[in-house]
């Protein structure tokens, strides 16, 4: 098993007789996309600020790419980006003059700095506005702006603290291809949202509450555990009932005839399951339809769980 | 305050606009907005960054200079003295804009003495509102304490003390939580039966829970109507196709002729067809068959809100593109 790219334990922090966070153990995986989630004032801003070292824990260790951030909170600032919800871009400078500015932050310049922006420019179609002064450029464009900077000097994590709220739907999704684009090279990504559809394209979810871990598990699992998993409603012309039931728990699945056909509940999608319902429907000419519980309904009975009044 | 001499409920029209313009130098904002609205009802302003949102709530809030062919709020014209209409509505503009150095309670009582309400009425629906929004234990931190959902939900409180007679809301869940997010639209269900809730969001589940949706691009309107009958008119059948590797399945999707848009999440595609479109069957055939990836199974599923506000948006951005031809010639 791989070793965690950023390993917490302990982890706590208070102001005074309050506790903002309460003994996290957080373990992210390299490469992977982490969703760190939770309530308003449950903790999130705190924890972050503390996993990238401008934030001294009262309790806890902290190890990000290796670095013992509580020790030498200085030298994980080469190894990790940032991007929180209000990108700090100057105003008044244009996007290229701003992407000069953090260059020279982290000693990047000449043929170095044109290789690497002219290639982050591309990517996240940054082009067209690169004259365009800060404050004139469009939210969605800003963002993607903000997390181009934010991985200039090719971080190993990527921290973004609700990146896409206030972002249209449309930049959303670009922003969420540019996120799975960095992870597939390598980047860990450790990410806060209220979006929570979001979810879906992570690989691993930590919620919080009150500064306690509630719930910490890859989506699919967290779906299984905290909601009634998926249910499939088959419609099916009567004579095609029987042989399609017989598929259906050849796959190991109980199921039940229904005015219109068949309807079964399955904990998790396997690929086995899905291959069961292709041949249904190749076979059968049925109609199958799938629902999930939406990722909001599985975040509030994580919370009700937990003994939150919500 | 009384709302008699201006209607009666959801009869009378409580917006009226016709070709409202608002240019910010050579840029504008608003490029002619028609729009007809009457109360007991939430209305979602949607459509992209730069579409003109925030620039209509402010122009309906009577803070900007307009021009108009008619532009009528609550029966004031905004082209004229708007000092009167500003005391009939409730606004919350994006940016948190009260007291940080004022406690929940003191930011409450300050809007209320700007407004002469009267102390006794103040007491009673100061009470009520911070029981509705939760924020009765925080009632003496400074609101620059408060958590980010607290903030917003103070705003709201403050919009709606001096219960007005249209409440304009900007953007009032950006980076709220999903329990607060209810909360609030708790206690916005509850203002709807009185009076006109215009409110702009990017939250997909807000815009289906609106009563009607106002499609904004390029400072016009584009579409109105309930959320049903928006997802109705863009003329699309949606797909979901399972596989190991969503996105290679929505990058291998859009290479077929049909499809207008394809989206990977974690575990499959979502696949939106244009209308007229091959039959079902002939899509899935199509899906399960994707060349260079394994669809593992595919299904036809209802169009949603992001599918609709998308192709509102493709559609938009291809009514430009026409509008635009002419003069490039």
């Amino acid at each position: 098993m791989m070793n965690p790219i950023i390993h917490a334990r302990g982890l706590t922090r208070r102001f005074g007789d309050f506790t903002a966070v309460d003994h996290l153990d957080i373990d992210v995986l390299p490469g992977s996309i982490f969703a760190f989630l939770g309530a308003n004032g449950s903790g999130k801003s705190t924890t972050i600020r503390m996993l990238i070292g401008i934030l001294r824990p009262t309790e806890g260790t902290i190890e990000v790419d290796g670095i013992d951030v509580i020790r030498r909170p200085r030298l994980v600032r080469d190894h990790i980006g940032y991007m929180g919800q209000r990108v700090s871009l100057y105003r008044g400078l244009s996007l290229r003059e701003n992407v000069e500015f953090y260059a020279g932050l982290y000693n990047l310049s000449g043929a170095e700095l044109e290789r690497r922006w002219g290639a982050l420019r591309e990517r996240f179609s940054l082009g067209e506005t690169e004259d365009e002064k800060a404050e004139d450029l469009p939210v969605g464009i800003r963002q993607r702006a903000g997390l181009a900077l934010s991985t200039l000097h090719q971080p190993r994590v990527l921290f973004l603290d609700e990146p896409t709220t206030g972002v249209d739907v449309h930049n959303r999704g670009l922003f969420w291809e540019l996120i799975q684009d960095e992870a597939k090279a390598g980047v860990t990504v450790f990410v806060t949202t209220h979006f929570l559809e979001e979810v879906e394209y992570c690989d691993w979810v930590c919620f919080i509450d009150a500064g306690r871990l509630i719930a910490n598990d890859e989506p699919e699992a967290l779906r299984r555990r905290y909601s009634a998993g998926y249910r499939i409603d088959i419609e099916l012309p009567p004579e095609a009932c029987d042989p399609a039931k017989a598929l259906i728990r050849a796959a190991g699945h109980p199921v039940e005839r229904t005015s219109i056909g068949l309807q079964l509940r399955v904990p998790e999608l396997g690929a086995g399951t899905l291959a069961t319902f292709e041949r249904i429907a190749a076979s059968h000419a049925g109609t199958i339809r799938i629902e999930q519980a939406p990722m909001t309904d599985v975040f509030r009975q994580v919370l009700a769980e937990s003994g939150r009044p919500t | 305050m009384s709302s008699s001499e201006h209607g009666d409920g959801g009869q009378q029209d409580v917006i009226r606009l016709r070709g409202l313009e608002k240019r910010f130098g050579r840029r504008s904002a608003l490029a002619g907005v028609d729009l007809t609205l009457g109360g007991q009802q939430i209305v979602g302003i949607v459509g992209p960054d730069g579409a003109g949102k925030t620039t209509l709530i402010r122009s309906l809030a009577g803070l900007l200079e307009i021009e108009a062919a008619e532009a009528e709020v609550l029966g004031y014209d905004l082209r004229a003295d708007v000092g009167e209409l500003k005391a009939h509505i409730g606004y919350m503009p994006q940016a948190f804009s009260l007291h940080r150095d004022l406690s929940v309670i003191e930011n409450l009582r300050f809007t209320a003495r700007l407004h002469r309400l009267e102390t006794s009425a103040f007491t009673r629906r100061a009470e009520e509102l911070l029981k509705r929004t939760q924020l009765a234990p925080f009632a003496d931190r400074p609101a620059g304490a408060l958590s980010g959902g607290m903030k917003q939900k103070l705003a709201i409180a403050n919009a709606l003390l001096v219960c007005p007679d249209l409440l304009l809301l900007d953007e009032p869940t950006a980076g709220v939580d999903v329990v607060a997010r209810t909360d609030i639209w708790d206690l916005l269900q509850r203002e709807r039966r009185r009076t006109l809730v215009l409110l702009s969001t990017g939250y997909l589940d807000e815009a289906a829970a609106c009563d009607r949706l106002v499609y904004l691009d390029h400072g016009r309107v584009v579409a109105t109507g309930t959320p049903a009958e928006l997802r109705e008119s863009v003329r699309l059948d949606a797909y979901r196709a399972w596989g190991d590797d969503p996105r290679a399945i929505a990058r291998e999707a859009r290479r077929l002729p049909y499809v207008a848009g394809a989206r990977p999440t974690g575990r499959y595609a979502r696949i939106d067809v244009g209308r007229p479109a091959p039959a079902p069957e002939q899509v899935l055939r199509d899906l399960v068959s994707l060349a260079h990836t394994e669809v593992r199974f595919a299904e036809p599923i209802p169009v949603d809100m992001e599918s609709t506000l998308l192709a509102l948006a493709r559609r938009a951005g291809r009514q430009t593109a026409a509008q635009l031809a002419p003069t490039t010639q």
